[in-house]
């Protein structure tokens, strides 16, 4: 009886909260005009997905989402694993300061800390470009990944580590026999999570990229001063298929790598 | 591991940052230059155009109109970049911070405040209007509303591009002669209690129906000249407080509440509770008709002393790396041809910028037969009629005395 309840109102919720906003913005985006008092939108048609595909900057502004949310989910895993690491396993001097330092980021506003650093940036011309953007891009990604990646760590201890020490492994055999394969959940969550927060930045995109890094953000988000709910719904939908996109991609890389190995730890 | 990592971190950020240092310098000289010169420092050349995105008529005529023709004729790749006009505006401002002689943005699409900001803080080009041929030819430039922007002089540093202007609709199925001037208008209102309001002056529209009638209280010289005076106005602006609690009675609710917001008023007008409307855009009707949601027999009208409009502009940024190729697309948005494109009924529908009585002839006639739509009042009408926008501050100073004088008070 309970159980059935339970299971009921998980149905209910999942339906109301995630599939009939998600019907509405599908009927919206093929349907040609739908005004109050009209129940059912009067014509269908892929009008707006024509008009949004028609401007130029979509298929670009696709691509750059992608390559930047990749060179951003890379640079995170490549900083996050041994920082995370260091911070879980190792005693250093100042390490509440340092694991203080990182978490910074997402504490202070980050509109704050772009103004500051779009003058450096100038300075240094990184600015209008898409190194600036990925750089940026780290700082509302990389205390997240330090997060994820650290309690990971954490909760795995150092036995591990020292066993396989102990029978001769040591620098690569360790990070790819070892670790890899144990940190693998979380690597997934990083993989996701980050691509989302770095194709969701408008403001930071748009100061640092300075319109020349034009994301899909850059061209989603001005529609939101408009009246035009077919464009939005058409945006909206690519920008939800996009993370499962990538989360498809990786799923299929992580087969290849390992055909065999049930990948649930 | 860690301070391997430390290291590497500093590392790349020294080389980062050595590997690119150059300032480049502002070409300056190109407002000096010929306009044969201009064109052939543009030829090739990409210009960046920043501009709101957010309609998709706006884009679709920059995007497939005139990107196309740019190219083929003056050689010119026009880069449409959609940003939020405070976006830029924050983005200009640390670029100057910063002292960068070499900005990504050759055009901005400003108005009003946002000019405001840009002329007080400096980050404009130098005075561009006067080399444009086509601004010399075909733009009236002793017309108020292209020398103010919102009260704002505009001292050549934006060119003009389109307008639009304050109209009141009204369904001519139910009202047989709308009002052409304020008494007019009180005294339908008198006539018909109930069918006539106005949004809250905390809405812009609303706002603007105030000004519009503030105009005719106070004159039209007096507020052009004398800027943001509250003590002149105040004075002479009791007439009107008068004139609104005398029509309260007889509005939409006894004047107990007003609107909101335009879209409500829209809604009200859509479903036959007031039968006159009111709004920036003497097109807007038009599409809104062919959508269904006004009735068709909509038509607009102005009244005395004539109907607010504003003109929104070009400016290019101090820092433009490319002055020549904005130049020539700037000149190209004002040509005849574009200008007309631009009013499509089908497309973006916003008024011209020209005067048209400098058009050639054949433009006139064109002008003449566009077809804007039948609840789009006549172009000679309607640019006879114009008047330019007052000082911005006063938009503030409406809304404070209108809630003390009218929106307080129940009768």
């Amino acid at each position: 009886m309970l159980r059935t309840l339970s299971k009921l109102i998980l149905i209910v919720t999942l339906i109301s909260i995630f599939l009939v906003p998600l019907c509405f913005l599908v009927l919206f985006s093929v349907s040609a005009n739908w005004w109050w008092p009209e129940l059912f939108p009067g014509k269908f048609g892929l009008e707006p997905w024509f008009r949004i595909f028609n401007q130029p900057q979509i298929k670009a502004a696709l691509w750059t989402t992608l390559w930047i949310g990749f060179l951003v989910i890379m640079l995170n895993l490549i900083l996050a694993l041994p920082i995370a690491k260091a911070l879980a396993h190792l005693d250093f001097k100042g390490k509440s300061i340092i694991d203080t330092v990182f978490m910074l980021p997402i504490l202070i506003p980050t509109m704050g800390i772009a103004m500051g650093l779009h003058i450096t940036m100038i300075k240094y011309g990184l600015a209008d470009s898409w190194v600036g953007v990925v750089l940026i891009h780290l700082l509302p990604t990389l205390p997240y990944s330090i997060r994820i990646l650290r309690t990971a760590f954490e909760d795995l201890g150092v036995k591990w580590e020292e066993q396989a020490r102990s029978l001769g492994a040591s620098g690569i055999t360790l990070l790819r026999t070892l670790w890899l394969p144990l940190i693998l959940p979380s690597i997934r969550a990083i993989i996701f999570l980050t691509f989302i927060i770095s194709m969701s930045q408008y403001i930071l995109t748009v100061i640092i990229g300075g319109g020349k890094v034009v994301t899909l953000a850059l061209v989603y988000f001005p529609y939101f001063n408009s009246s035009n709910p077919g464009a939005i719904a058409v945006l909206s939908i690519i920008f939800a298929l996009l993370p499962l996109l990538i989360m498809g991609l990786w799923e299929l890389i992580i087969r290849i790598l390992f055909p065999v190995k049930k990948l649930k730890s | 591991m860690f301070r391997i990592i430390l290291s590497c971190l500093i590392f790349a950020m020294v080389l980062t940052g050595c590997s690119k240092g150059d300032t480049p310098k502002v070409s300056d000289n190109v407002f000096k230059q010929d306009w044969s010169q201009i064109e052939a420092a543009a030829e090739g050349t990409e210009v960046r155009m920043y501009m709101w995105g957010g309609d998709d008529n706006v884009n679709r005529y920059m995007d497939q109109w005139v990107a196309p023709r740019l190219k083929e004729q003056y050689g010119v790749t026009l880069v449409r970049t959609p940003m939020n006009a405070p976006e830029f505006m924050q983005k200009l401002m640390t670029e100057k911070k910063a002292n960068s002689l070499k900005g990504t943005m050759d055009i901005v699409w400003i108005n009003g405040e946002n000019f405001k900001n840009v002329k007080a803080n400096d980050l404009l080009s130098e005075p561009f209007v006067q080399i444009l041929p086509n601004y010399n030819s075909f733009v009236d430039g002793n017309s108020n509303n292209i020398i103010f922007d919102f009260g704002t002089p505009v001292d050549g540093k934006e060119a003009p591009w389109g307008k639009v202007q304050f109209v009141y609709l009204y369904d001519s199925a139910k009202v047989k002669n709308p009002p052409a001037n304020f008494t007019e208008l009180a005294q339908w209102v008198k006539e018909n209690p109930g069918k006539f309001t106005y949004p809250d002056p905390n809405d812009f529209t609303g706002n603007a129906f105030l000004r519009h009638l503030l105009y005719q209280q106070v004159g039209v010289e007096t507020l052009i000249k004398e800027g943001y005076n509250p003590s002149l106005v105040s004075d002479k602006s009791k007439v009107m407080w008068s004139y609104l609690k005398d029509i309260k009675p007889y509005l939409w609710k006894k004047g107990q509440t007003y609107p909101q917001s335009l879209t409500q008023l829209d809604q009200m007008y859509s479903q036959g509770e007031v039968w006159i409307n009111m709004g920036y855009n003497e097109a807007r009707a038009e599409a809104l008709i062919k959508q269904g949601v006004f009735p068709k027999t909509t038509k607009s009208f102005i009244m005395d002393p004539g109907s607010i409009g504003n003109t929104h502009f070009l400016a290019i940024p101090y820092n433009s790396p490319n002055v020549a190729g904005a130049l020539v697309a700037i000149n190209f948005l004002l040509s005849p041809d574009a200008q007309l494109a631009k009013m499509d009924p089908a497309g973006w529908g916003d008024n011209t910028v020209l005067d048209i009585n400098k058009l050639p002839v054949e433009y006139k006639n064109k002008l003449d037969n566009l077809q804007r739509g039948a609840s789009v009042l006549k172009a000679e009408d309607l640019a006879n009629n114009l008047l330019p926008e007052f000082t911005p501050e006063y938009v503030n100073w409406i809304k404070e005395t209108w809630l003390s004088e009218v929106g307080k008070t129940s009768n």
